[in-house]
């Protein structure tokens, strides 16, 4: 989690990512900071993200990609 | 038939609603059906043949995917992570093979119907280029109704079970009705299977509440057509087809009104379309919301048209920026450049076959082609910009939430979009550079005094146009700020909301622009 947080820190400084839970719908992260966030997280935990995961409810807020991490980690 | 002909409004939809209310929770469905396969083959006659062939293509397919889904998981059980990656892998191998084949079959009357005219015309020119002494007949043929929207929501269906986000629909005639159904066939919203499985066969009856948002919404669809839309075709017609007549301040004012009036005809038709289905308990996703408050381009278009944005956001955009060859890319642009560098690129991509199809998606002509390649300039550039803006705020600490900052960035994306609709509408690309050029070089606020008159509106047309904008302009600022204003009109009392109903009634009779003198507007969008 911690890493997880550090990599979107570096992508978008502005936001606390321990509170926030409309990182997409408050439009905290665009479609570019997105792409980026996709290609840190599957370099850094070796997980392939399906497109089909790219969905408001799981880019939300950091827990919630944490969670999508560990769902592809386990698959 | 028309959304905003009295056929539709004062015949159609009223006898669909009395069957539907006559039928039993479980024969109200298939009443839709009839309406929506009625209304296509009114319209497109033998045509429907095409509109079949594709939703019985999806269905069959969703449920040969889904067999195959439920044949792997069977196989994996109990088995070990790594042979369980094989196996899915090989299964992927086959559901791909059918998934491709099912949006081919699907593209190909689009690009029959739509494309195949344009690409023949640009053949025959590059045949003449290189002396090769080669030329294709040029025809141009009738589409099915709707056949741009009913395609994409197919490709959104048959995508989505492939992708396991969805269950293949067993109920055949709720697939058929999802693709065909009346209020959205000819103009969208493209709505997802998700968006209304629930409630499109569900039969729900025709309540009070129902009738009366579904009716005031219509109405309010009404208003922005009658009293703005039609009030400015002449002006705007005239504006584009003889702009080299009249000083650049009439092309501007021309490329000003016709934003008003695609933005006017195309959301109120978005009324009509979301407030029929509304009558029948079905709610239809949002097209617009509120689109000129955008701060900059990117924003603009998740407000306008919302459900084509996004679906080639989720259908192009993320599986190009995702794939194999641009992954290597990005990984090779990141060693090199930095991440933010590598990103933008992957995003550009992807961006680039976005804006394309957003372009060729409008129209076989290479104004569309430009439209989107304007809109792809913008965005890439904004993107690449972005952080060096940021960075001068940031030294010349300015706030970029400060309101007159803010108002100045709406200010100039309205300034943008209107370009590019400049370039939408004209009639060849040549008459848009032409425009843009009257409007830098000839800008004669004078002459405009003259000219103004002389395009179909006299001052009570302004004046009218003028006011009904006002009024838009109020409600728009009411639901930015979050207001739902048709819930508050609910709770007032009757006479209130009545007198409220009957003003708007009122207000379409006396002010709509009709009869003599007046050209309404085409429905835009269902040539696209």
């Amino acid at each position: 989690m911690e890493k997880l947080i550090e990599i979107l820190k570096e992508l978008q400084p502005e936001v606390d990512y321990e509170t926030c839970e409309n990182l997409v719908d408050g439009r905290y992260l665009d479609s570019l900071t997105i792409l980026s966030l996709i290609s840190e997280i599957e370099d850094e935990f070796d997980v392939v993200i399906p497109t089909v995961e790219i969905i408001p409810a799981n880019f939300n807020s950091a827990k919630k990609i944490w969670e999508l991490i560990q769902r592809l980690e386990e698959e | 038939m028309t959304y905003f002909g009295i056929k539709y409004i004062f015949i159609f939809l009223p006898i669909v609603i009395i069957l539907y209310s006559l039928m039993s929770k479980k024969l109200k469905p298939i009443i839709l059906l009839c309406a929506s396969l009625g209304l296509i083959f009114y319209i497109s006659k033998w045509l429907i043949i095409y509109v079949l062939l594709s939703f019985l293509s999806i269905y069959l397919a969703g449920l040969l995917l889904q067999k195959i889904d439920s044949k792997r998981d069977l196989i994996c059980e109990g088995k070990e992570r790594e042979e369980r990656k094989k196996i899915k892998g090989k299964y992927k191998r086959y559901k791909k093979i059918i998934l491709i084949i099912t949006i081919i079959f699907n593209v190909s009357f689009l690009f029959y119907f739509k494309y195949l005219g344009f690409f023949a015309k640009i053949a025959n020119r590059l045949f003449v280029i290189f002396k090769i002494n080669l030329s294709f007949e040029i025809v141009k043929f009738i589409a099915p109704i709707g056949i741009s929207y009913y395609t994409l929501k197919a490709i959104s269906y048959i995508v989505d079970v492939y992708n396991e986000k969805i269950s293949a629909e067993k109920n055949i005639l709720k697939v058929c009705l999802y693709l065909t159904f009346f209020p959205s066939i000819m103009e969208g919203p493209i709505a997802r299977y998700t968006d209304v499985k629930d409630r499109i066969y569900a039969g729900n009856k025709v309540t009070y509440n129902n009738l009366c948002f579904g009716y005031q919404r219509i109405l309010f669809g009404m208003f922005k057509k009658y009293v703005i839309a039609d009030r400015l075709n002449i002006f705007v017609k005239l504006a584009f087809q003889n702009y080299m007549l009249y000083s650049g301040v009439t092309s501007l004012v021309g490329a000003i009104f016709y934003t008003i009036m695609l933005y006017m005809e195309f959301s109120g038709t978005m009324d009509v379309v979301i407030g029929s289905a509304e009558i029948f308990d079905i709610i239809l996703p949002e097209n617009f919301r509120q689109p000129f408050f955008s701060k900059n381009i990117s924003e603009f278009w998740s407000r306008w048209h919302i459900t084509l944005g996004t679906w080639l956001k989720d259908y192009i955009f993320y599986p190009v920026s995702l794939s194999k060859p641009v992954k290597m890319l990005t990984n090779f642009n990141k060693k090199v450049f930095g991440h933010r560098f590598a990103s933008i690129i992957m995003g550009g991509i992807a961006l680039f076959f976005v804006w394309s199809l957003n372009g060729l998606w409008h129209g076989a002509g290479l104004t569309f082609l430009f439209f989107g390649y304007y809109h792809f300039a913008l965005i890439f550039l904004g993107n690449i910009f972005e952080p060096i803006i940021a960075k001068i705020c940031e030294i010349l600490n300015i706030n970029r939430q400060n309101k007159i900052y803010v108002f100045f960035r709406i200010i100039k994306t309205t300034i943008l979009v209107f370009i590019g609709e400049l370039f939408f509408r004209a009639p060849r690309l040549l008459y848009g550079f032409g425009m843009i050029k009257k409007i830098v070089t000839d800008f004669n606020v004078a002459a405009f005094k003259n000219e103004v008159f002389a395009l179909g509106m006299d001052i009570k047309d302004f004046a009218i146009v003028a006011l009904a904008l006002i009024f838009i302009l109020v409600i728009s600022i009411l639901k930015e700020k979050g207001k739902n204003i048709r819930e508050d009109i609910s709770k007032k009392p009757i006479y209130v909301r009545w007198t409220l109903y009957y003003a708007l009634i009122l207000a379409i009779i006396v002010f709509g622009a009709y009869g003599a003198g007046y050209l309404p507007v085409d429905p835009i969008y269902v040539d696209f």
